[in-house]
C-alpha cells in the first residue's frame, strides 16, 4: 500500500484540493445550519401556551364599517352565549370578564421600579380554562390582599429587550419570576384598595393581566357594583377541533376566531421556506464541490494513468488501485463533516444565546438530528465518490479495447 | 494451467491482409505447454508485443480464440485475468513498465508486496548476479536501459507462474549479462515447472529452444 501510494500520489495538487475542501466546507455549513437553526427556531412558534391550551378557540365579533353604522354591537348578549353553548361541536364555553373600575400599577423587577403608577386592565376566564400546574396558586378568596395574575408574555419580551437591556438589569425567565414586584392600586364606587400581584406566570394568548374568575367576581361587586358590561370575547373548546359545522356556524353569526394557531403556522410556513431556500443554496455549492472534487481526482487519474496502467499489468487489481484515491476522498469528506460540525457547534451556541433571551423558558434542543443529516449527507457523497473513482480506473482498465 | 491454445486468431489490424499471412501463430491453431520452451521469432510489425498483449489480456482487438486449458479468455472477466496476472502468467514487457519514481527495488517489492512469492534476500541475490547490487537503492529513471531490463527481469520473477512470456528480454544487454539472465531466468522457470515462451527480432537468448515459432 506504501509503494502504491507513494507511486500515486504524484500529480496531487493541494490547490485543488484546498478549494474542495473549503467549497465543501462552506456546502455543507450552509445545509447543516439551517437545518440545525429551523430545528432550533420552530418550536418558538408551535410551542404550547402552558397557560391555555391550543385548542381553546377565542371567538369574538367581526368588526366592520357595517357592523359600526348599524350601531350592531360587537358584544356577546346571553341568548347568543346560551345559542353557542348549545351547539353540537360545543364542549364548553366562558366569557372573558373585564373590570369595571379603574386599576393602576406599579412594578419593580428586584426593587427597580419598571412601570410607575400606570393604568392597567384586568381580565378573566373561568378557572377551567386556565391550567395551573398547582390548582392552589390559582385561588383567591374574596378579601385577601394577594391576587395571583398571569402577564401576558409580550410584558415579559418588552422588558428583557427594551428595558433590562438598557437598565443593566438582569433578564427575566419563567423561573425568576419571583424577582418581579407588583402592586395594584383599585379605585371605584369610592373605595380604594391596595392589592399584591402574585404573577404566578406569562401567557402568549392574552392581551391583558389575567386574573381568577373570583377576585374579578368579588372585586366587580365591591369596586363597581351594578355596573355589567356583556363581553366581547367568548373562549371555548370543542368536541372535535376540526369540526366544520364549528367554522359554519361562525359564518352564518358574523362571528371570527382570534386565531394565533394560524398565525404560528403561518411563521412557521415561511420560516420553513426560507430555511429550505438556505439549504437548497448549501445543497447547491455542495454539488458544485463535489463536482470540483470529482474534476481534480479525475485529472489526477488522468496524469497517473500510465502508473495505474502498469499497476494493473503487474497484477494489482482495479480495486486497489482505486483504494488510495477512495481513502483521499472519504477522509478529505469526514473531515469537512467533522469541520463542518465544530463550527456549526460554535455559531448555534452563538444564536442560542439571543434565542433564549427572548424566549427564556424554550428548551435547549440538540444537535442529534443535524449529526444524522451530516452523516447521511457524507455517506451519499462517499458513495457516489467511490463509484466514480471506481469507474474512472476501471476505464484505464479497459482502455485498451 | 496446462496450456494456451491460439486457434485462428487474426488481429485486427491484419484481417484486410489474412491471405498475406504466413505465420505459425496467427491465422492458425498454436499451442504452449507447461514445462517447455518456445521462442517466437519474427521481423518488426508481425505482432510480437500483440501476441503478448493477448495472453495477458491487455487487449483483446482479435478474431478467432485464445483458451487456457479449456477456458475462453474471451469471456474473462477483470477478476479472472488479476489472478492469472498473479498467479499464473508472468510478462516480462518489451517497454519494461518500470516506475522510474521508485529506486530499483521499490519496484520489483511493489510486485512482491502483491503476491508475497520471494524473500528480500532471494532478491538481493539476483541484484547481485546481475551485477546491479550497487543500484537497488537507485531511482530507476536514473538506470540504463540495459540496467532497467535486468530489474524487470527480476519483477517478472517474484510470481508464482505456470508461462512466462519474456518479449525481448536481451535487446541492451551484452552476451555475459545475458547469459546471466537466462540462466536465473530458467532456473526459477523449472523450480516452478513453467512454460517459457522468449520473443525476439533477431538477437535471442541463447537456449535449447524446443520449438520456434514464426510470426
Amino acid at each position: 500500500m506504501n509503494l502504491v501510494w507513494k507511486l500515486l500520489r504524484q500529480h496531487i495538487s493541494v490547490p485543488q484540493f484546498a478549494g474542495f475542501f473549503f467549497a465543501n466546507l462552506f456546502g455543507m455549513l450552509i445545509v447543516l445550519l439551517g437545518f440545525q437553526f429551523y430545528h432550533d427556531v420552530v418550536p418558538i412558534f408551535t410551542a404550547e401556551d402552558s397557560f391555555m391550551k391550543s385548542d381553546f378557540m377565542i371567538v369574538n365579533k367581526k368588526i366592520g364599517t357595517a357592523s359600526s353604522i348599524s350601531g350592531r354591537s360587537n358584544t356577546f348578549s346571553n341568548t347568543e352565549i346560551d345559542e353557542m353553548g348549545e351547539q353540537a361541536f360545543s364542549d364548553k364555553i366562558g366569557k372573558f370578564t373585564s373590570t369595571e373600575y379603574k386599576v393602576d400599577a406599579n412594578m419593580s423587577v428586584n426593587g427597580v421600579p419598571v412601570l410607575d403608577n400606570g393604568e392597567i386592565s384586568f381580565e378573566s376566564v373561568p378557572d377551567n380554562f386556565v391550567e395551573v400546574k398547582q390548582l392552589s396558586d390559582w385561588k383567591y378568596t374574596p378579601g385577601s390582599k394577594v391576587v395571583p395574575i398571569i402577564l401576558p408574555r409580550i410584558y415579559l419580551t418588552m422588558y428583557n429587550f427594551g428595558f433590562a437591556q438598557s437598565h443593566s438589569l438582569p433578564k427575566i425567565s419563567d423561573g425568576l419570576i419571583g424577582m418581579i414586584d407588583f402592586q395594584v392600586f383599585v379605585h371605584g364606587n369610592k373605595k380604594q384598595a391596595q392589592f399584591k400581584g402574585k404573577v404566578i406566570g406569562f401567557s402568549s394568548r392574552l392581551s391583558s393581566i389575567l386574573v381568577p374568575q373570583a377576585f374579578m367576581d368579588w372585586s366587580n361587586n365591591e369596586y363597581a357594583p351594578g355596573q355589567q358590561t356583556e363581553p366581547t370575547r367568548l373562549i371555548m373548546s370543542l368536541k372535535n377541533p376540526g369540526d366544520q359545522n364549528f367554522t359554519k356556524y361562525l359564518d352564518k353569526k358574523g362571528y371570527e376566531i382570534e386565531n394565533d394557531k394560524l398565525n404560528a403556522e403561518k411563521t412557521t410556513y415561511f420560516l420553513k421556506m426560507m430555511v429550505t431556500m438556505v439549504m437548497v443554496v448549501g445543497l447547491i455549492i455542495s454539488v458544485l464541490s463535489f463536482y470540483i472534487l470529482m474534476l481534480s481526482i479525475y485529472l489526477l487519474v488522468q496524469k497517473n494513468s500510465s502508473k495505474l496502467e502498469n499497476l494493473l499489468l503487474i497484477g494489482y487489481s482495479p480495486g486497489h488501485v482505486a483504494r488510495p484515491y477512495q481513502l483521499l476522498t472519504i477522509s478529505l469528506n469526514i473531515a469537512v463533516l467533522i469541520m463542518a460540525w465544530i463550527i456549526l457547534f460554535f455559531v448555534r451556541n452563538y444564536y442560542m444565546g439571543i434565542i433564549e433571551t427572548l424566549f427564556p423558558d424554550m428548551e435547549d434542543g440538540s444537535m442529534l438530528s443535524t449529526f444524522v443529516v451530516g452523516i447521511s449527507l457524507l455517506v451519499l457523497v462517499s458513495i457516489c465518490n467511490l463509484i466514480a473513482i471506481r469507474n474512472k480506473i476501471a476505464s484505464i482498465w479497459k482502455r485498451k479495447e | 494451467m496446462e496450456t494456451i491454445k491460439f486457434s485462428y486468431v487474426i488481429p485486427q489490424v491484419f484481417a484486410q491482409r489474412v491471405n498475406e499471412l504466413d505465420s505459425d501463430i496467427w491465422n492458425t491453431d498454436a499451442t504452449f505447454e507447461k514445462g517447455h520452451l518456445y521462442l517466437v521469432e519474427a521481423d518488426s510489425g508481425k505482432g510480437k508485443s500483440t501476441f503478448c498483449s493477448y495472453v495477458v489480456g491487455y487487449r483483446h482487438d482479435y478474431s478467432g480464440s485464445v483458451t487456457f486449458d479449456n477456458d475462453n479468455t474471451k469471456e474473462y472477466q477483470v477478476k479472472e485475468w488479476v489472478d492469472m496476472r498473479q498467479h499464473h502468467i508472468s510478462h516480462l514487457f518489451q517497454e519494461l513498465r518500470l516506475f522510474p519514481e521508485l529506486t530499483a527495488f521499490e519496484n520489483v517489492e511493489i510486485k512482491n508486496k502483491l503476491t508475497g512469492f520471494k524473500s528480500r534476500d532471494q532478491i538481493v541475490k539476483w541484484f547481485d548476479m546481475l551485477g546491479i547490487a550497487d543500484k537497488l537503492d537507485a531511482k530507476i529513471g536514473r538506470m540504463s536501459f540495459g540496467q532497467q531490463q535486468r530489474v524487470a527481469l527480476i519483477r517478472s520473477l517474484v510470481q508464482p507462474f505456470d508461462f512466462i512470456f519474456a518479449d525481448e528480454p536481451i535487446s541492451h544487454l551484452d552476451d555475459t549479462n545475458s547469459a546471466i539472465m537466462a540462466e536465473i531466468m530458467m532456473t526459477e522457470a523449472k523450480a516452478q515447472g513453467a512454460g517459457v515462451i522468449v520473443t525476439s527480432i533477431g538477437k535471442h537468448m541463447d537456449l535449447d529452444y524446443e520449438k520456434t515459432f514464426k510470426l
